[in-house]
């Protein structure tokens, strides 16, 4: 079986250099005698966060929510502006226009204002991951509704298929696969809005947290939740990576 | 709601009966154009079209690309509009696509996301026929056009041929009367085409549909067509009309090594230089 050595050989490089790096972090840190409030070896970190570890679970359950329910509030609002800013040349005119030049705006500057409209509370986040996440699924929905096949659109005329049944069995279908690519860039975006807007103010979240261990000089806490911010980061965008398998069409031209 | 008020419309064809229709036939030609003129901006793509194609009729259009053949076929079809004289399709003038009329593309329209026989029966969905008829009528057509092992499979993994098959399959589904194909072979290999070209006359033989087909290739217009329309460009017009006065039914080996199908195809052949 030739494909399973491959695969383990390929298998061991990926544990061979990340051990390589851990043991270089966790080394060279002591023979470099780096203070360890600037960085810490890699084994005071885990124990910082085993420690911390039922503090850090529900804050990361905090957060993890605000990203969920703002990536979540850009899917439904993006899509359906998409879809309006497609079917409405007006919309096309007047909102698309204001919804690109929203877009250039850095949205972490928006953040101080978040929190004066909506608290320090668990809202001003979802705001904030809402913001970020919101810009690119639009993009991706319009993109994927603008690039239905031409010759399609006039078999289905040829048809006499309604404006419905176009939409459900053509435009739909044809749109998912850039909706997914939007989906892609914007679950990243989402949970670096809501950690930014947890720096910015907040009681609760991996960001806050972030801010505390900061405050206290508990450097290990900060690099801990950093670690635990990309893990939950990688593990949703694999969530996206899992769901883009349904949409297997895209980039088939047939 | 369109596609529900189409499918109440009286042209319904029952598939159940395909190619058995013992009905009287119609007065009115099938497809009859006079006069008709289409320009886009300043640029006349057709000028002053007069053509009929009768019932059961097997009609080439021929001509170089950029003729305006295909316009003529969108026109007919109800797709486009056109300026001045008149398209009808049984004597009613055309101005929206018709249930009684199946479209063959040059490209395949194939759902990607949709296996071979989702795709063939997408019309007949579309025009809310029973289940029961649409299955039946669908495993005929896959049956007839021999994709009956690719049902399950999906457009890309078929060959461009029988793709493009399927794609005549979406058509045939709902057993239209009147068939239009604009090149429906055009972006085949030549051995692909001739195979095609041999399949669709079977077919036709069979069901006896009227059929407009567009093509630039002359062998393939002298082989499957009872006359051949010969369009010059600039702006588009039709120069020649040939009745092909060869022998049916039509088989592969015996009607292409007949002398007239050579002569014919020398004729046009020559007709379209001079056209152009």
């Amino acid at each position: 079986m030739p494909g399973v050595s491959s695969r383990l050989a390929a298998y061991s490089q990926v544990v061979l250099f990340f051990g390589a790096f851990l043991l270089f972090w966790e080394y060279g840190v002591r023979y470099f005698e780096v203070k360890s409030y600037i960085l810490p070896p890699i084994s005071a970190i885990a124990v910082a966060v085993w420690e911390a570890r039922s503090e850090i679970f529900e804050n990361s359950m905090y957060t993890l929510a605000e990203v969920l329910i703002g990536f979540g509030a850009a899917v439904v609002v993006g899509v359906m502006l998409g879809m309006v800013v497609y079917v409405s040349p007006f919309a096309q005119r007047t909102i698309y226009p204001l919804v690109t030049a929203l877009q250039t705006t850095p949205k972490s500057a928006l953040a101080p204002l978040m929190i004066v409209w909506f608290g320090y509370g668990f809202i001003s986040k979802v705001a904030m991951a809402f913001l970020f996440a919101f810009f690119p699924i639009v993009v991706a929905t319009l993109g994927g509704f603008a690039g239905t096949a031409k010759n399609l659109e006039e078999h289905f005329r040829a048809l006499n298929a309604g404006p419905w049944r176009t939409f459900t069995t053509l435009r739909l279908p044809s749109a998912l696969p850039s909706f997914i690519d939007g989906c892609r860039v914007a679950m990243p975006l989402a949970m670096i809005g809501a950690i930014i807007g947890e720096l910015v103010g907040s009681e609760r979240g991996l960001g806050n947290l972030i801010m505390l261990g900061t405050a206290s000089t508990r450097t290990d806490l900060v690099f801990g939740c950093i670690i635990v911010i990309t893990l939950i980061s990688l593990a949703l965008y694999a969530l996206i990576e899992f769901a883009a398998k349904s949409v297997w069409w895209r980039g088939i031209q047939v | 709601m369109v596609s529900t008020a189409s499918a109440a419309a009286p042209q319904s064809v029952n598939v159940a009966d395909m190619g058995l229709k013992m009905t009287a036939e119609p007065a009115a030609n099938h497809i009859e154009a006079r006069g008709l003129n289409k320009t886009f901006g300043s640029f006349k793509a057709l000028e002053d079209i007069d053509f009929e194609i009768r019932n059961q009729e097997f009609v080439s259009v021929l001509g170089p690309s950029g003729c305006g053949k295909s316009t003529l076929l969108r026109i007919v079809a109800g797709l486009i509009p056109y300026e001045s004289g008149s398209a009808t399709i049984k004597g009613e003038a055309v101005r929206a696509p018709r249930p009684d009329v199946g479209v063959v593309f040059q490209t395949n329209n194939m759902l990607p996301w949709l296996t071979v026989r989702r795709n063939v029966e997408l019309g007949a969905r579309i025009r809310n026929m029973p289940a029961g008829a649409r299955d039946a009528a669908v495993d005929k057509i896959l049956d007839v056009l021999s994709l009956t092992k690719f049902a399950d499979a999906h457009p890309h993994q078929l060959s461009g041929g029988m793709r493009q098959r399927a794609s005549i399959g979406q058509a045939l589904v709902l057993d239209p009367q009147i068939l239009l194909m604009d090149e429906p072979f055009g972006a085949l290999d030549a051995l692909t085409r001739d195979k095609l070209n041999v399949e669709l006359l079977r077919i036709w033989q069979e069901s006896r549909k009227t059929v407009m087909l567009i093509t630039h290739s002359i062998a393939e217009a002298v082989f499957l067509s009872d006359r051949v329309l010969v369009m010059a460009d600039r702006p588009g017009k039709i120069v020649e009309e040939v009745t092909i006065d060869l022998p049916r039914p039509r088989n592969a080996a015996t009607t292409r090594a007949m002398p007239k199908f050579g002569e014919y195809v020398a004729y046009l052949g020559k007709v379209m230089g001079v056209a152009n």
